[in-house]
Formats: structure tokens, sequence, C-alpha cells
């Protein structure tokens, strides 16, 4: 199976169809930007990006992703240069622990994205999904609009 | 009457200090062998930890694990003041057990406050031998020469680059060395630069960008294969039999592995290791079918009657009916849930060793485990700390790693075993429910004049998740001192009692971020609350009128938070808003006051407003400081608004966490802290705030309603 895993054009083993693309993108492809947290996709922390949409990797099976680009954490940074989320999240010293910390910057990413104006409300109902356990929330809130504006700049 | 006191008693055998420090009665320790000795770190141990590397590089061994409380970043600024250097030439090394003496588990906010200091002292003794081994190289007293952030210098000209001087013969120091140093740290802000800077935690280029291995589940070995165990589902019961036929079918299944009670089964990839352990049949005799119901009755204070078992103060004469307040505060079961789950790697080397990477508060204890368990000489055992995805107490006992060491033996491969959600509920350990009987009075004027606390709690230090019956009878006789931590209040009265009673539960209970003092913080945070109340007095003026006069520190904090929160212009007497403060100490030796100002919506209770002040004396990193002050406030919010692990025929009911509601962005409000510094030296900020949280909110709920809150978790609006 072919897929697209950030930017490169790789062949994922047929009989790994059923296995969690999670573990295929950790084990198979040896990445550590998602994380398990889980599985059954109730904290986010393996958040990928599949065709521009945030998924949810634990549950989502290695033969869904055939002929997609997937985008991980790894992924983020064009030409060495870090995406703006991530500068964002490093500006605001975001992670605590950091583990639950793909999640929250993919899910960003996807959301920024798609809406790059996004409103404080919509933020929330997006960002609600994803867990983090050391309470870096009022963080997150900061990085986020400053991903905003680092991205307007960039536009 | 004043009478004898338990609480000297406990600090006499040693338990003053944190965690699980040392012996509870004489016999209590031959039965714990495998735990290593509490010593405090010694400048001896500091030797080991600091040196200068051929690439130009100074290497700092961190004696104390990092889960994102951001012990490493503050350990490179502090080792960087005293070489006079910046933090990017400080290489932080998580050491395994093999390099470094044995050391103190990271518990109990006590990294920076006790390795901070001596870590400075071994900077400072390096930094004298990287002059003196100049100056030995250049025949020149070694007065002349100064260190510069990339050498030594002679009269202002770099004369050696430390690369230079780090690729000839290793640098030694030693304790006498390390001892007679004169650190900056500590002799005022003069020395200082990277000291007090604010740096974001430790690797966080590689936590943003997955750049490298961070975690125990970054690390892929050889061969290595995936394990999970077969546990019983219910609390108190126990597998009779595993049948793993059906697992046949499932490509990547390697097979059933059974030793005594202990079964597991093993597969290639993880996949397959899920879809084994769905089809895996399991007979399992259940435990009794107790719920949460049944656990809050078996601590429920006012079913006690006399006095509790122990005392921890007993001061004045107390005073009888009536009582201003009368009041019964219960605190539910609440879990960790750490994002990360429990994960380790284990691996048995042809030398007849054993390797185990983890993410745990603990490496020796985990060693002295593994090497007992498999009758290894503890030089034979090496434990990798790695990082953690979250610690808050649950990762001080051994669990996967012994889970994966087993399965490695069995089936002759490296194993990884990493706990599923399920697992991490299930097998895990919990904060204990307790219950809490307050008999307050005070006079017209506010002035307390009797505090009765009585209060029955599930276990935390000798917790029956890391020991055996033998050990929870050795200890029955002693007052656990984690549920007794922080349950002194910091308040004045004429006549004091706290008094508590430990009971065994059939759950696992055991630390959990603050110990004891979460619980006991918010019950006297609300119970003083309750009085100011009932008197009429402003909650801030009963606090500050009350507190002990030794603890000048708290009134500062406590008068800063509501100067932050302009405490004393909150809008009053609406019944969709309201104000609450709370503040306390943490271990004697960290203050923390917060406000907070709830509201009222549709979807509930809402924190709105978020004020603290905070003082754990000389701050390190200030962003790092904030950092764990923002955490335990969100932690206050979610024990209040959130948190309760239910328990319902007889098992733990939440597999994930859609059944355990955690704080999310749209609870967590802007914060804004202040850092005050009342003391010259470090002390500890992981827990401090956890004190102040809680109850700043439920008292802002009281305020709105004029109701007390009384338990934890507040269900509605």
């Amino acid at each position: 199976m072919r897929t697209t895993l950030n930017r490169q054009s790789v062949e994922i083993p047929r009989e790994l169809a059923d296995e969690p693309l999670l573990f295929v993108l950790r084990d198979h492809f040896g990445l550590n930007g998602p994380r398990f947290g889980c599985g059954v996709g109730s904290c986010g922390a393996c958040t990928v990006v599949v065709d521009g949409e945030a998924q949810r990797s634990c549950v989502y099976p290695a033969s869904a992703a055939e002929g997609c680009e997937v985008l991980t954490l790894e992924g983020l940074a064009i030409g060495g240069r870090m995406h703006p989320v991530q500068e964002a999240w490093i500006e605001e010293s975001v992670p605590q622990c950091g583990y639950c910390q793909n999640g929250q910057i993919m899910t960003a990413f996807a959301l920024l994205a798609a809406r790059p104006n996004a409103g404080s409300a919509e933020i929330e109902a997006v960002m609600d999904g994803v867990l983090c356990r050391c309470g870096t929330h009022a963080r997150i809130r900061k990085a986020i609009a400053q991903a905003q504006s680092r991205m307007a700049g960039d536009a | 009457m004043a009478s004898f006191s338990r609480r000297r008693f406990l600090i006499a055998l040693g338990w003053g200090a944190a965690g699980v420090t040392a012996v509870a009665g004489g016999g209590a320790w031959a039965l714990m062998p495998t735990l290593p000795p509490r010593n405090a770190p010694s400048a001896a141990d500091a030797t080991a930890w600091l040196s200068l590397r051929p690439d130009g590089f100074f290497e700092l061994y961190s004696s104390r694990a990092e889960m994102g409380q951001g012990i490493s970043m503050g350990l490179r600024q502090v080792a960087a003041d005293e070489l006079g250097i910046g933090v990017q030439r400080v290489r932080l090394v998580q050491p395994d057990t093999s390099l470094i003496p044995v050391a103190r588990s990271t518990v109990g906010s006590d990294a920076m406050r006790e390795t901070g200091p001596l870590v400075a002292h071994a900077a400072a003794a390096l930094a004298g031998a990287v002059l003196r081994e100049a100056a030995r190289r250049l025949g020149r007293p070694v007065e002349k020469l100064r260190l510069t952030p990339d050498g030594v210098a002679d009269d202002g000209a770099t004369v050696f680059t430390f690369a230079e001087l780090g690729a000839g013969p290793p640098l030694l120091v030693t304790a006498e060395d390390v001892e007679a140093a004169t650190p900056r740290l500590l002799a005022g802000p003069a020395g200082r630069r990277e000291v007090g800077r604010p740096y974001p935690t430790h690797d966080i280029a590689a936590i943003v960008t997955g750049s490298r291995p961070l975690y125990a589940d970054d690390v892929r070995l050889p061969g290595m294969v995936f394990g999970a165990v077969v546990r019983p589902q219910t609390l108190g019961g126990r597998v009779l039999s595993v049948d793993a036929s059906a697992c046949n079918s499932v490509p990547g299944f390697l097979g059933l592995y059974r030793d005594g009670d202990f079964s597991g089964i093993v597969a290639t990839r993880r996949g397959a290791l899920a879809q084994a352990m769905g089809v895996l049949a399991v007979e399992e005799e259940e435990g009794p079918a107790i719920d949460s119901a049944t656990l809050a009755g078996m601590v429920e204070i006012d079913a006690a009657s006399g006095p509790l078992e122990h005392s921890v103060l007993d001061a004045g004469d107390m005073r009888e009916r009536p009582y201003d307040v009368d009041l019964t505060l219960t605190v539910s079961l609440a879990a960790h849930a750490s994002i990360e789950p429990r994960t380790s790697i284990a691996r048995f080397t042809e030398d007849g060793g054993l390797q185990c990477w983890t993410g745990t508060q603990d490496p020796f204890f985990v060693r002295n485990s593994l090497a007992d368990a498999f009758g290894l000489g503890r030089d034979k055992v090496a434990v990798h700390g790695m990082r953690m995805g979250g610690g808050f107490g649950a990762r001080t006992i051994v669990a996967a790693e012994m889970d994966a060491a087993r399965l490695a033996k069995l089936c002759g491969r490296p194993v990884k075993v990493q706990w599923s959600r399920s697992d991490e509920f299930r097998a895990g350990f919990h904060r204990p429910p307790s219950s809490h009987r307050f008999r307050l009075s005070a006079d017209a004027a506010g002035r307390i004049t009797s505090w009765h606390h009585a209060f029955r709690s599930g276990h935390i230090i000798f917790t029956s998740a890391a020991m055996g019956p033998g050990l929870q009878f050795a200890t029955s006789f002693v007052a656990d001192p984690g549920v007794a931590r922080g349950s002194i209040p910091p308040y004045v009265a004429d006549a004091t009692r706290v008094e508590v009673e430990d009971v065994r539960l059939p759950v696992k209970t055991g630390p959990w971020r603050g110990l004891g003092a979460a619980a006991n913080h918010w019950a006297i945070e609300t119970a003083i609350d309750a009085l100011a109340r009932v008197k009429g007095v402003d909650p801030l003026d009963m606090r500050l009128k009350s507190i002990a006069s030794q603890h000048t520190r708290l009134s500062t904090v406590l008068t800063a938070a509501a100067e932050m929160a302009d405490w004393r212009a909150r809008a009053r007497g609406s019944s969709d808003d309201g104000w609450g403060l709370a503040c306390g100490i943490y271990k004697e030796m960290s203050y923390a006051a917060a406000v907070a100002r709830v509201t009222r919506t549709e979807a509930g209770y809402r924190v709105t407003g978020l004020w603290c002040a905070h003082d754990c004396g000389l701050v390190i990193n200030p962003d790092q400081v904030r950092a764990q002050v923002e955490g335990n406030l969100v932690w206050g919010i979610s024990m209040a608004l959130k948190e309760e692990l239910l328990v319902e025929g007889g098992r733990v009911l939440p597999e994930s966490f859609f059944d355990y509601p955690l704080p999310v962005l749209s609870d967590v409000p802007e914060i804004e802290i202040r850092l005050v510094e009342g003391a010259a030296a470090p002390t500890g900020a992981g827990e401090t705030a956890i004190v102040c949280g809680a109850a700043a909110v439920t008292n802002a709920i009281a305020a709105m309603t004029g109701r007390t809150v009384k338990a934890l978790p507040v269900k509605a609006a």
C-alpha cells in the first residue's frame, strides 16, 4: 500500500493493513511524534493529519491511509524551519511533561490550516478534545493565538 | 489539654520529611529489603554528577527524574552559573543506575531543594579544578586565570577552550572539594546570570518536533516484541485459568507464558497483541461486588466513635458543644491519569545482566526490585530512566518494569510492555477517598477558639500497591504519614486537635500529587471559610488574623493574591458569580494562596478568573515554577469540579478517558501568578499550589450559593 508520509512516498506492507496507523508509524517507520495514550481515541495524543484532517491514529486502520497524505509531527518543519505552530509552542513554553503535545500541536495545526481566523469558541470546541494532564491549557490558548498572528504575518 | 503528639514520634522515626523515607519500626525494614536506603544526597554523591567532556561540554548527571516538573533545566541553570557559562554548554544526561550512586526517588517536590545546592557545590568545585588544570599547563598562578563562557582566560584573552581542557585526563573533584566549595547560588544575586532566567522545559525542541527518542515508548531494541499481562478485572479478583487457543489465529501472536500466578502474552506487533488479548479466554474468580458507595462508607468519619487511632496534634482545652461549625466533608477516589501509560522495556543480556528502560520516579527501587526478583546482583541490573509523560506520584512503585522483565525472561527476547488505559485505571493505584469532620468555634471577633479535625482515609505511603500483607501489618500501628500530610492547620486556636485513622481499602490507593495535603488542605480551607461565613467575617480577614505568627510567608502570599484579584472590591451578592480564596503551606517549606472567580453557566460552574501568589524561596527558573503553579491550579479546578474515579460491581469503572473526566481548555481561564522569593534557598514547587486551588474554587461556589461545598467533586451547578 503506497502512502505519502511527511511528503515522501512510502510502502506500508499489506500484512499491516489492519494495524492501527499509530503502530505502523511508531513501530514500522520508527516515528516518535504520534503517541499512545488510550488506544480508543479518547485523549488525542496520537493525532496525525490525513489529507488535511486531524485523525486519531490509534483507531485509524493503516489500510485507510492508502493513497493518502499523512503528516506527523516530524513533517511539520519544512527545510529545517519549524512550522509557526511549533515556534509558538516554544515561544510560549507550552510543554510540561510533553507527552500530549503532539496531539495539541497537530490538532491546532489542522485547525489553523483549515480556518486561520478561528475564534476562541471554535478553538475551544476543537482543542477540548485533546487532553493534557499537566495543566498547560492556558499556555496552549496563548500559543494558538500567537501562531495565528505568525501565520498571518507570513501570508 | 496538651498531650503526647504522635507527630513528634513520627518525625523521630524519620517519617517527617518526605516520601518513603525510612522505617516504620525496626521490623518493617526487613519486610521490604528491596527499598534502597533513603539517605539525603551527599557531597560524595555529587562528585559523580558533573564532568568536563572532551567535546568541551559540561555533562551533568541528574540524580532526579524529569516528568515535566522542570528539574533538568533548573539544574543546568544552577551548574552554568557556577562555571560562568551559558546553559547551552551544560549537557544534561539522565544517567542509568550504573553511572551514579544510589539516589532518592523523585517525590515530594524535593528535587531542587535537595540536589540544587549540591549541584552548585559540585560545579563550583569543578570550576576550581578546571582553573587549576589550566594553571598547571601554563605554569601560571591560578589566581591570574578566569573562566569565560568558552574556556579559561588569562588577562582577558582565552588561553584554553573547554574542549582543549576536556581532552586531557578527566578532571576529578573529591567530596572534600565539593563540600569546601563556595557556590554563588546561595551567596546572593550578584553572581547569577542563568539562575532566575525563564527557560522552557529541557528538550522542548524534541518535544515539539518528535526529532529524537524521549520517553520509554521511543526505545526500540533489535528483536524486541510486545507483551501484555493478564490481570483480574475485579478488585480482589483472581485469574483462575487462561486459554489462548483462539489467539493462534492472530498473525503475529507468539505465545502465552505463565509462571505461577503470572500469565502474559507476547506478539510481534501491537495490533496483534490487542487482538489476541481480545480473544483470550480468561476465567476469573471475581472479588466482592463493591462500589463507590462501599468505599465511601468504609472511610465515613461519622461512623467512627471516640478518639481516632492516631493523634497528629492535640493542644489546649477543646471546647465542647455547641460548635459554630460542625461539618462533614468528603473527597472522592481519583486517578493520576497521566497521558503516558506506564511503559517499560526489559532485555536480559548475554553476560547475565538485565537492562530496563522505563519512565519511573524511582529508578533505584526498580533496579533493586528486578535484581531481587531474578536473583541478580544489583550491579547486574541497569535501569535507564526516561522522561516521564506525567508522574504525579504514580510512578513510585514497580509495575510495567516487572511485567516486561518477567515476559522477557519467559520468552527469551527483549519485551516492551505498555499498559493499556484500562490497566492504568484497574491495575494502578489511586488517590484515596477520605472523609473529614470539623468542629470549630470562634469568638465574636473571629478569633478561633477551638479547631477539631478528625478524618479517615485510605492509605497513601503505606500503599497496598507496593506493600504485602506483612508490611501492611507492621505499619498498621503508625499513622500513614502521607495521609497525615498537611493536616495541621496554619491557624492559631486556643485548642487544636487533629486526629486520623487510615483504613485499608479493597482498592489500591497511594501517593497522588500533594499526597494527603491535597485533600486535607481542601478540607481545612473549606472549614475556615464556613467559620468565617457563620461569624460574618470576611474570609480574607478571618485567615489573616488567624495565621500563626511563625507563618508570615503565608500571610504575605495571601495578601498578595488578594491584592492581585482586587479581593476587597469583588462583586458580592450575585447568585451566578462568586469569589473564593484559599491558602496553605506545603511540607513546611513552600507557600501559596489563590483567588478564584466562578461563574454559573448553562454548562455548569466555570472558573472565570484565577490568581495565585506563590513562595518557594529562591526561584531558579521562573518560567518552570509558573508552569508548576499553573498545573497545580488546573488540578485544583479538576479536583473541585471534575474528578471522581467510579467503582461499580467490584471493578474500577473507566476503561478510557471517555469515562474519566479531565479538565479541558474551556475549563481553564487565564491565570495570573506572582512569585515571591521569601527565602535565600530554593524549596519546592511541584505540588505547592495544590494546597489552595481546589478550595479557592469551591469557596467561590459557596460564596455564590451561601452553602458550603461538602463533597468533591461538585456535581452540578
